[in-house]
Parts: C-alpha cells; structure tokens; sequence
C-alpha cells in the first residue's frame, strides 16, 4: 500500500486525467516505491489511463517472472535507456513501450530481430516492403511495392524474384513457420 | 517463468466435501438431493426458492465450497464452447449436468466463463438430458456423435456423491453412435470400475508437466495418480484420453513434457488410447484479469502470450508449433498410431504440425472412425 505523501499524487494525477476507479485503486494498492516509480513514468509521459496499464501489465508480468519489483523493471537499463533520451513525448512513449516489449517477450523479439537481418540481406529495393504479420502470428509474409514507372516496377519485379531463391528467403519462411 | 514442484505423489486425494447443500425447493425428493443428503450426513442442508440468492456473485473460490442441487432448465447439450470461427474444431459436443468444478485451476478459463454463476451445481434432472441425448442419436443414425460431460465441470470429481457414472455410462453403451467422454483430473473411478462400458466410453485425463501439475492444479490428483487410475480404468475396459492441454511455455518445458510422456505411457496401453489431444493456453481479456485477481497471481500470466485473430492470447505461432510439433514427435514415437489432434487452432498451424489441414468434419471423423 502507498504511503499518505504517494497516494495524496497518485489521486491527484488519476483525478486529473479522469482515471476509473478501479485503475486508481489498483494503482493504490501497490507497495509505495512501484507506485511511485509509476507515477514518476505517468508524469514524464503524461500518460492517459490505457497508456499506463498497457506499460503497466508488461512492467507487472515481467516483475512476476524474473522476481523483480515493478520498479525495478521500470528503471532497468534498457527502460531507463529510452527513457533519457531525447525524443518527444510520442516517440519516448513508443521508445518504452519497444524497450518493455522486448524485455516482455524476449523469444520473440530475438526471432523478430533475426527477422529484420533477414529481410535487410534479401537486398530489395527501397520500393519494396516486406511486411511481417504482427507479433508473427502467422506465416504470410505482405510484399509492398511502390513505384511510379515501368523500369521501377521491372527492377523491383526482378529484385524480388532474386531474393526468392536466396537462402535469406527460405530463413524468413523457416523462421515464421516454428522458433528456433 | 520458473515453476518447481513435484506432481508425482500417488496418493489418492481427498473426495471432494462441500459446507454446505443448497436445494431448490421442489427437489429435495428427488434421487440426487435424497443421495446427497445421505453421503453427506455432517454437511448443512438448506432449501430455498431461490438458489440465485445464495449463489455468491464474482466469488469463484466460495462458490467451490457450496454445493446446489437444481432442476437444469433449458438444453442439455450444446456444442463444444471450443468451436470458434477460423479455427479447426473437432465437432465436439458437451452435455451439462452440473456446472463448476471444486478444482483451482490457475489458468482456468471457468473463472472468466462462470464469473455470474460462480457455484457449484448438479442438476436433479439428469433424465431429462438423457431423453434429450437419446433424441439426438435416434434423429441421426447415421452419424456417430462424441459427447462429453467435462468442458463446464470436471466429470468425475463429485461422482463419489452424485454416481452420475452410474448412469451415464450403461446409457451410452447401450447406444451404438454414440461416444461418451469423461474428462476429468481427478482420479475418482471406482464406479466405472463396476459398469461395463461397451467400448462405448472414453475416461480422459487432462496432463501437463510435472511442475505445471504442482505449481498451476491446486486440489487436482497428482499426476501418477492420475496415469495410475487411467490404468485402471484401461484394465476395466476403458479406452483412454489424454489431454495435454493448455501446454505451458515454461522454464524446462521441453524436458517436462517429454518427460510426462515417456511416464504415462511406461504404465499405459497405447492400443487402448482413443485419441491425444494438443492444446496452448488460451486467456481472453476476461480470463487474464480473473487470474490476476488469484490471491496469488499465476505463472502463466508470464508467458509469452501475444493476441490472435480469435482476441484470445496464445504464446506466439511459431513457439506454439514447435511445443505441437516436439509433442508430435514424442508421441509419435511411443506410438505412431495414436490418434492426435489439435484443439483451437486455425488451420495453418495444422499444416505445419501435422502436414495437412483437415476439415472439421474430417477431424471427427478420424476420430470417431478410430475407435471402430
């Protein structure tokens, strides 16, 4: 349970931002140095309700895993790392919420990663995009092409049917189909 | 996620007791409320109009406690709450007759399912359903149906006070297109030990890692229990189930499941298996915020659950195939013709665990069709 001075801020904050009840209680509940070191993260961020539990839950489930406090995952190097950075508010949102995921699900962020290398060795050019599906729930791969002439559509055409024979190619399929 | 504990005491768990008997007025004469009065002579005895009154709303660990004795009102059988647009479904069908299971379950999806109607409840009218299946299989002589009693409770945990084995088994094996599953983790069987299932009855076990056992299935039979009473069951003449489902992604999972599988069928009859069935852990936003209000929070809730197109969470694809396709290969080499299927699934995953993607009905009819 937060202590008086906390819990006086805490109600203050959610107040403010029109937080329900029982996300505020929840918040209240917490042993003073997480709720704090929230509160800290809801104030640098001005984050609304949503914002905070999605960073939360993810802050929370990892705690629960690695025996950690909340706090202690929300000032861990990488966390800390996005956020002293000097981004805008926006982007240091999305910068945390990246440094939590991958702290969140790191199997599948080491595959999401091992992805990207693949996808940067297929050597497409600029006008292609490979699009994953989102957190690689499935094995269908999105190409996107983008071009305003024949030769680019051509060059793109080519670049592609190149990249299907490489062995870069059968390691996307390989790795969307089962994990390492 | 880190789990320890061992699952593999044999001892036999207690039967299952409740504090108190609630019955709906009109029913204190019928057979299962005069039967439970009599096993549970220490027990207090309410009847009231209203059970609604009683039942304790969004308290699913003092509705395990109570137990309510209720005329079931509306249909017995409904199809499997599994069956979900855009996955796989094996044409599973389930039969109500009770509600709620005296298990604790940490990943229970009943939490979140039974959250208004927490109780624990048998119903009185268990002829009615009966009428209500016979109809069924009477209508359809060409189908042959799989029923089970154990997706809303567990089959066999209360049968020490209720002997609904006692009917439901003579019942279907006097009935040739039909198939009787009883799914339970308890190891209550000493009623089917004395009936005579006709090859008509499947008893299955719903396994997991040892750690899993020991740290997720509070009150549940251990898991050597569990394989013990399955052979038993197997020697009666039973065929057996086996449900490894949910699979959990824990620290060791490899080593435990594989381990689990080398222990069960050292002890059972592989001829004797009528199917295997695969299943992740699947938590609807529901589900997750019950578990997280356990006086203590679940491991489970540490994996790494991603949402599908089903708006449930389910551990990553690629992760999951590879926990399907180690267990199918595991399984496999125990015994290449068990019959495996996976529950929930879209069927991609199936093409890439088992090399094709079946139908729904082609799914129950491989089924079905092994037993023959």
């Amino acid at each position: 349970m937060v202590d008086s001075d906390v819990r006086d801020r805490i109600r203050a904050y959610a107040g403010a931002r029109a937080y329900s009840v029982a996300t505020t209680e929840r918040w209240l509940r917490l042993a003073s140095r997480d709720g704090d070191a929230l509160l800290q993260l809801a104030l640098e961020l001005r984050l609304g309700e949503n914002q905070l539990r999605d960073l939360w839950d993810w802050a929370e489930e990892i705690a629960g895993r690695d025996r950690l406090t909340l706090r202690d995952v929300l000032v861990a190097q990488p966390v800390a790392a996005a956020r002293a950075r000097a981004l805008g508010r926006n982007d240091k949102l999305t910068a945390i919420k990246s440094a939590l995921r991958r702290l969140r699900f790191p199997q599948l962020a080491a595959v999401e990663d091992r992805l990207g290398v693949v996808i940067g060795s297929l050597q497409l050019p600029r006008q292609v995009r490979i699009v994953l599906p989102v957190h690689l729930e499935g094995d269908q791969v999105r190409i996107e092409i983008t071009v305003t002439n024949a030769n680019a559509w051509r060059a793109a055409a080519a670049a592609l049917l190149a990249a299907a024979d490489s062995p870069a190619c059968s390691e996307l399929f390989a790795l969307l189909g089962e994990a390492p | 996620m880190r789990v320890t504990g061992d699952s593999m005491r044999l001892e036999r768990t207690q039967p299952w007791v409740p504090d108190a008997l609630w019955i709906e007025r009109g029913e204190e004469d019928s057979t299962l409320a005069q039967r439970l009065r009599a096993r549970l002579p220490e027990t207090p005895v309410h009847v009231t109009d209203d059970l609604s009154t009683v039942e304790p709303k969004a308290d699913l660990t003092a509705g395990k406690r109570r137990l309510l004795v209720q005329r079931h009102r509306g249909t017995f059988l409904q199809h499997c709450p599994a069956g979900t647009t855009g996955m796989v479904c094996c044409n599973y069908l389930v039969m109500n007759f009770g509600s709620n299971c005296p298990f604790d379950c940490s990943y229970c999806f009943l939490q979140a399912y039974l959250a208004n109607n927490p109780a624990l409840k048998v119903f009185t009218n268990v002829a009615d359903g009966l009428a209500e299946i016979d109809g069924v299989l009477r209508a359809h002589p060409e189908r042959t149906f799989r029923i089970g009693t154990g997706e809303l409770a567990d089959s066999l945990a209360l049968d020490h006070l209720t002997d609904l084995s006692c009917e439901l088994v003579p019942f279907f094996a006097a009935r040739p297109n039909a198939l009787l599953e009883l799914k339970t983790k308890s190891d209550r069987i000493d009623n089917l030990l004395r009936l005579d299932p006709q090859d008509r009855v499947v008893v299955s076990w719903s396994v997991n890692a040892p750690a899993i056992v020991a740290a997720e299935e509070p009150a549940t039979a251990s898991l050597q229990a569990r394989v013990v009473a399955a052979a038993r069951v197997q020697a009666a003449g039973y065929k057996v189930g086996l449900h490894f489902d949910p699979l959990i992604a824990h620290d060791g999972w490899e080593e435990g499941y594989r381990d689990v599988v080398t222990m069960i069928f050292s002890q059972l009859d592989t001829r004797r298996i009528a199917w295997v069935s695969l299943g992740s852990l699947r938590m609807t936003p529901q589900l997750k915020t019950a578990i997280k209000t356990r006086p203590q929070p679940a491991a489970v809730l540490t994996s790494e659950l991603v949402p599908g197109p089903d708006g449930k969470q389910r551990v990553w694809r690629g992760l999951r195939v590879k926990m399907y396709r180690r267990m199918l290969e595991w399984l496999r080499g125990v015994d290449a013709a068990m019959p495996l299927y996976i529950c929930m699934e879209p069927a991609g995953v199936w093409e890439k665990v088992f090399g094709e993607a079946l139908t729904d009905r082609e799914v129950a009819h491989r089924l079905v069709s092994a037993q023959a």
